[in-house]
């Protein structure tokens, strides 16, 4: 257990703490858009939709926030261990993979929650929006545990191990997965086909299961099982390519 | 003496191309064993293939410790760890904090040298810096069995003597060790055992003596105006390297090629007799074997 928390802490000093440039990227530039979408580009929106603009805004930045934390940051950082030896090191001792990687997942589920916090409080002191604390609550905690899926994507496109094919992978998915699951702009502007795409990925189902419970004050199962079943293709597809690569001797696991 | 690692018909296959054929090794406590070859021999992957960092294809590695033998292994590979953003102070913590039983603090950090550089991030020290400190992280959890791969590179000569030091000591408090390095002369005086890993497989296996005894224990050099034909033709005679008027001879039995050479020693000029070093051994073993 002291080795754990001996663990955690220090991966909390060198992915949040001492990398202030990178923490400050992550933590304000789905802050920097909430505002861009809820203060300027707001032109024709009659009045009487802001409020609800505002929040559904507020959840889609949430998630995105969740999706640049879970996906860049978590590929990123096993990358650097990659090439700092740092996952040589760790594989040479008598812990398991385990203890390595939730210690990390910790830090980003712990980043993700600075972050929305970040955007939260924004949201009510910019655009006085209320929501109840409890609801805020359950909204940040519900984005957390759909964060894990995508802390997972991270994990499995930082297996590509060259840094010019992993950042290519996260441009890739990252972006267009915010636009088809309607984070940047609203989902029903996209032709059908997209919006049929769009509908089945993880991070739609994210902010659909937060804005059911915020405008309805219901839970969206449905949301639940296709964000679960995401998380155990994720899951499986890294275990296969995860082994492969440690059975043709290319990665340490 | 009890087997601390025993490895039987270790294979291992990369890319259609054989890497290790036929493994077959006993490692004994308190040994220390000089594993060595050219570069792409198969020596950072046979130490890889024990350490279970990459799959063999078949045959077995068993450590005496069971499954917990990473409790009682320290390992320094060759590449250093130099992890962003993590003080030398920092990542020694955490290598003492994995195991029961550790070396204290203050006994890693003499052992690395870097007292002054405590609070320094690991990526801002020097190559030499960052072996003294990976080898103070192999000795955290005070291992019975050490693996060194390439231990010396990048330290400077004040830095190896100090290194090698530290090996005998260890060596004297009955660590084994298995050490690869291309610095062939450091090993001559500290490993007791030899392994030369040549084409995929261990071709030769004793202690330096045995090495000598076979490629020639020594070695005479004399500057001559004369014919090598003439020295080739000497017994005892393993190999002859001739560079301009330079001789070299090396030899399975110095007193009776000293003996023949007396018929020319008007014509010998700087006459010495040395003991074959190891660079020596091994290129004379690789002649040898291609013959």
């Amino acid at each position: 257990m002291t080795n754990y928390l001996f663990q955690l802490k220090m991966n909390f000093k060198r992915i949040m703490l001492r990398n202030k440039a990178f923490f400050f990227f992550d933590m304000m530039l789905p802050t920097i858009f909430y505002l861009l979408y809820t203060k300027i580009l707001t032109v024709g929106i009659p009045t009487s939709t802001l409020p609800t603009w505002n929040e559904n805004y507020l959840i889609s930045m949430m998630v995105y926030s969740c999706m640049l934390g879970g996906i860049i940051t978590t590929s990123n950082t096993l990358l650097d261990d990659q090439t700092s030896h740092f996952n040589l090191f760790i594989a040479l001792k008598p812990i398991s993979k385990i203890q390595y990687y939730s210690a990390m997942a910790i830090v980003f589920l712990c980043l993700n929650l600075i972050s929305s916090l970040i955007i939260c409080l924004v949201g009510i002191w910019v655009n006085h929006i209320s929501i109840s604390l409890p609801l805020l609550a359950v909204l940040i905690l519900i984005n957390l545990i759909g964060t894990i899926p995508l802390i997972l994507l991270g994990a499995l496109t930082a297996l590509a191990k060259n840094p010019n094919t992993v950042n290519l992978l996260n441009n890739l998915i990252v972006f267009p997965l915010a636009i088809i699951s309607g984070l940047w702009w609203p989902i029903q502007m996209m032709p059908t086909w997209l919006q049929k795409i769009g509908k089945i990925m993880p991070t739609y189902q994210l902010s659909l299961l937060d804005q059911n419970l915020l405008h309805k004050s219901t839970i969206n199962f449905s949301a639940i099982l296709i964000i679960f079943a995401w998380f155990i293709a994720i899951a499986l597809l890294f275990f296969v390519i995860g082994n492969i690569q440690k059975r043709k001797g290319l990665s340490i696991q | 003496m009890t087997s601390i690692l025993e490895i039987s018909h270790l294979n291992k296959v990369y890319e259609k191309k054989s890497i290790l054929s036929d493994i077959n090794l006993k490692i004994t406590s308190g040994s220390v064993t000089a594993l060595i070859g050219a570069n792409g021999a198969g020596k950072t992957t046979l130490i890889n293939s024990i350490l279970d960092l990459i799959p063999h294809d078949s045959g077995e590695v068993r450590f005496l410790a069971g499954n917990d033998w990473k409790k009682i292994t320290g390992v320094m590979m060759q590449d250093n760890i130099s992890i962003h953003r993590i003080t030398v102070q920092e990542i020694i913590q955490l290598s003492r904090s994995y195991f029961k039983y550790s070396l204290s603090y203050q006994q890693l950090l003499k052992i690395s040298g870097l007292e002054n550089q405590q609070k320094h991030f690991m990526s801002k020290l020097s190559g030499g810096q960052k072996r003294r400190l990976a080898f103070a992280l192999a000795l955290a959890g005070d291992p019975q069995i050490l693996f060194l791969d390439e231990p010396t590179v990048g330290m400077d000569s004040n830095a190896r003597n100090d290194f090698w030091q530290k090996i005998d000591q260890l060596r004297q408090h009955g660590k084994t060790i298995i050490v690869t390095s291309h610095y062939l002369e450091e090993l001559e005086n500290i490993a007791d055992r030899f392994l030369i890993l040549q084409n995929s497989t261990i071709v030769f296996d004793g202690t330096i003596q045995e090495l000598r005894n076979m490629s020639g224990n020594g070695v005479v050099e004399f500057d001559s105006q004369l014919s090598e034909k003439i020295f080739i033709s000497l017994t005892d005679v393993i190999s002859i390297n001739q560079v301009g008027h330079h001789f070299q001879i090396v030899t399975n039995n110095t007193n009776s090629l000293m003996l023949e050479l007396t018929n020319y020693l008007q014509a010998l000029e700087n006459l010495q007799i040395k003991q074959t070093n190891l660079d020596t051994l091994l290129l004379n073993y690789k002649e040898n074997t291609h013959d």
